[in-house]
């Protein structure tokens, strides 16, 4: 998977969380925003409340595509009045701004009381934002590299915990500026240093980023083996967002499935689906993790749902996919082999085309099983006509194989060269059983555990016992009614 | 002095049949001397001329251990070379790579670590899984055995791109008696010796004896037959005691829910 697919995917999967902020009526001057956000950022340090800066960083991604050059110009202009090195330090990221553009913005900046001491949470801050700005142009990545450089340097010296939070921005930004530089195992011993110390200091966000991060990184070099040493080796944080554990899960099932562990890929690609933001806002991801999740589905020997393949987003990019899945459940190694050269460069391209080439014995397999099914006995000439292999010698191997493998219920008779297919398994036994109670377990958890986590409004029952009180008075009078002989029967007729 | 310990190394490698107890006696000096000048694990900036000639003694020694039929100390060239593999991409490739890759793979495959061989193939390119025959070699063999296509193994063990391949044969052969074996005790009920053996790659009738010896069939060499014991139908017990507390428990849930 190229790195470049990953991210808008990624990028989008934030956008979707701030659906709500971006709804919004008339979205604010993106100068105006960033003041405010400032200000927002200046009181959860002050204040040591990190929810301020949670809301900062959720309009990042909605404001940074409104942002340009003289914008940030100004804010930068505007936040800082006295003339620092620090203003100066920062201003020299950006292009010089045109004398017109300053007037114009100068005009609205006076109503606002600039602050007189910033915190550097709000530089880096700052930073971020001019950092996503030097990213969208191509001309400017390698400048947007030096800037990521020297921002991680400054954040480590700084070292601040109120900074975690957008840390982690920063991180995921700093990824992208290597990444489009052509230079991420560069940025490996990095990433590595910074995700152990995130981890001794229990910074959730950023090692939950960093780690993404890495696994990416080691992912997109083929490079399987490290990346599943780190897997085992590091502890992801299950608090992190759902967009990360979404990714990390994707990453998880893509080693697993290298490592030939099917069933556990298998999981955690459904994870991977079940947590990835809706198919429309993040298209890349969702198309990305289905081609993985169909191709384990195949090697496990089921066949993927055919729904699958006629969702919108998805019909396009899968039609390699999905001739594949055909032609694996056809059984016939010609097709497949068709199937298979003739979307290799799609295949290579998705990093899928060493796990495509496993399919080839599970054709032969579904192929056994389809003639299991239909015939009571078959010569090994038939199957060797009918599969496409080369020798009778050689199919009797395979046959045999089938049979321990539990792919076919049958025997083999030599002497006559036939293979006898016995009866299917019937589908009572011990495992049902077994199924069946770790199914109910699953439910009976699931029931509890909603009962746990339900929560009632402060003295809502006061009300209800009111009601119920007011029931009851009724009831009697009611009651007393009857007593007394005034109410027919006829009349209470339909409530009873 | 060590350049000197090189060209010897190299002689002696080179020589046909290779002295190989002279190399091991030379191996263990330069790997002393790359210790000393820090190039078994090399860091950053070290000239080009010199990180080659550390690969080429690490390499040597990989190759001579196949010879010398030292797993272990394969095992440990391959992961010191590694490094000079995948973090030093400035460096030109070495002729010598992929037979030792390939070498690395085969003997995963022998030692039946099936998901290290993937994962191992995973970091190779996938035209040199196509068309480098040093590598095509061992994915093929993969394939074969997975499917099952024994003879097509038996018939390639000779095929082997490079002359060390040819040290794991033995073992390969082993492997797949092995399989073929475990196959036929659940395909067949009995099989005539005379087949039995054609299908094991025996040619004589007493190399099948042993072996069917150390798997615990039964021959009888009257009939000249062999019969499997039937290990599917053992006797199916209702595990009572399972069923009991799992209805228990599931009554006791409803009731909390009720």
């Amino acid at each position: 998977m190229p790195d470049v697919e990953m991210k808008p995917a990624d990028d989008k999967k934030v956008e979707e969380e701030n659906g709500k902020e971006e709804s919004k009526p008339a979205p604010l001057h993106p100068l105006v925003e960033i003041k405010n956000n400032v200000a927002l950022i200046d009181r959860a340090v002050t204040t040591l409340e990190p929810r301020f800066t949670h809301r900062v960083l959720r309009t990042l991604t909605a404001l940074r595509k409104r942002i340009d050059a003289s914008i940030l110009r100004n804010a930068v202009e505007a936040i800082y009045t006295k003339d620092t090195s620090l203003k100066s330090k920062l201003l020299s990221w950006l292009p010089a701004a045109t004398k017109s553009d300053d007037q114009s913005m100068e005009v609205d900046t006076p109503s606002k009381t600039p602050l007189s001491e910033t915190v550097p949470e709000v530089e880096m801050y700052l930073r971020l934002l001019i950092l996503y700005h030097l990213l969208e142009d191509e001309e400017t990545h390698s400048e947007a590299l030096d800037l990521a450089n020297e921002t991680v340097k400054k954040m480590q010296e700084l070292n601040r915990r109120s900074m975690d939070a957008i840390a982690a921005k920063i991180w995921h930004a700093v990824d992208r500026a290597y990444s489009v530089n052509d230079l991420l195992p560069e940025a490996r011993p990095l990433f590595l240093a910074a995700q152990r110390t995130a981890s001794l200091r229990h910074d959730d966000e950023a090692n939950a980023v960093l780690l993404n991060c890495l696994l990416n990184n080691y992912l997109s070099f083929d490079q399987p083996f490290p990346a599943q040493q780190l897997v085992s080796k590091a502890v992801f944080p299950l608090s992190a967002s759902n967009g990360q554990l979404a990714r990390y899960y994707f990453y998880l099932g893509r080693i697993k499935a290298i490592q030939l562990n099917y069933t556990d890929a298998h999981t955690d690609l459904q994870q991977a689906i079940r947590r990835a933001p809706p198919a429309k806002t993040a298209p890349g991801f969702y198309q990305a993790i289905h081609k993985f999740f169909v191709v384990v589905e195949l090697l496990m020997g089921d066949i993927p749902d055919r729904t699958t393949f006629r969702h919108e987003v998805l019909k396009k990019p899968l039609n390699a996919y999905f001739e594949t899945v055909k032609a694996v459940r056809s059984g016939s190694l010609a097709r497949f082999e068709d199937t298979l050269n003739k979307h290799s460069d799609q295949f290579k391209e998705d990093n899928l085309f060493k796990l495509v080439l496993r399919l080839r014995q599970n054709v032969i397999k579904t192929g056994l099983r389809r003639l299991s099914l239909s015939y009571s006995r078959i010569s090994l000439k038939d199957i060797c006509v009918k599969l496409n292999l080369d020798s009778e010698e050689n199919a009797e191997y395979v046959v045999t194989k089938a049979i321990r493998d539990g792919v076919i219920e049958g025997k083999m008779v030599h002497e006559k060269g036939w293979m006898e297919c016995g009866s299917q398994k019937n589908g009572y036994g011990p495992e049902v059983s077994e199924l069946f109670g770790r199914r109910i377990t699953f439910c009976l958890d699931l029931h509890n555990q909603s009962v746990k986590a339900m929560r009632y409004p402060l003295n809502a029952h006061r009300k209800e016992l009111a009601a119920a009180e007011g029931a009851r008075e009724r009831e009697k009078e009611l009651a007393k009614e009857i007593q007394d002989g005034d109410l027919d029967d006829e009349d209470m007729g339909p409530e009873f | 002095m060590p350049m000197l310990y090189l060209k010897e190394l190299r002689q002696a490698f080179n020589a046909t049949p290779s002295d190989l107890k002279k190399c091991t006696d030379l191996l263990l000096k330069l790997k002393l001397h790359l210790v000393e000048e820090n190039l078994l694990f090399p860091q950053e900036n070290v000239p080009k001329d010199k990180l080659r000639e550390a690969r080429e003694v690490l390499e040597i020694g990989a190759f001579v251990s196949i010879r010398s039929r030292d797993l272990p100390a394969f095992d440990r060239y391959f992961a010191q070379l590694q490094t000079f593999y995948t973090d030093f991409v400035e460096l030109e490739r070495s002729e010598r790579e992929y037979p030792i890759r390939g070498l690395n793979l085969i003997r995963l495959l022998t030692q039946n670590r099936i998901a290290d061989f993937h994962i191992t193939l995973e970091s190779l390119d996938a035209e040199a899984i196509l068309e480098n025959e040093y590598i095509k070699h061992p994915v093929n063999l993969e394939r074969w055995l997975m499917e099952g296509s024994y003879s097509k193994v038996w018939n390639a063990r000779e095929e082997a791109p490079a002359e060390e391949y040819k040290y794991f044969v033995n073992s390969l052969v082993g492997t797949i008696r092995n399989e073929i074996a475990s196959c036929q005790e659940a395909a067949y009920e009995s099989l005539p010796l005379k087949d039995a053996a054609t299908l094991l790659f025996f040619t004589n009738q007493s190399e099948l004896l042993i072996f069917a010896q150390q798997r615990e069939w039964q021959v009888d060499l009257s009939a000249g037959t062999i019969t499997f014991k039937r290990k599917g139908e053992e006797k199916m017990e209702i595990p009572k005691k399972r069923l009991i507390s799992a209805s228990l428990a599931y009554a006791r849930e409803l009731e909390q829910i009720i």
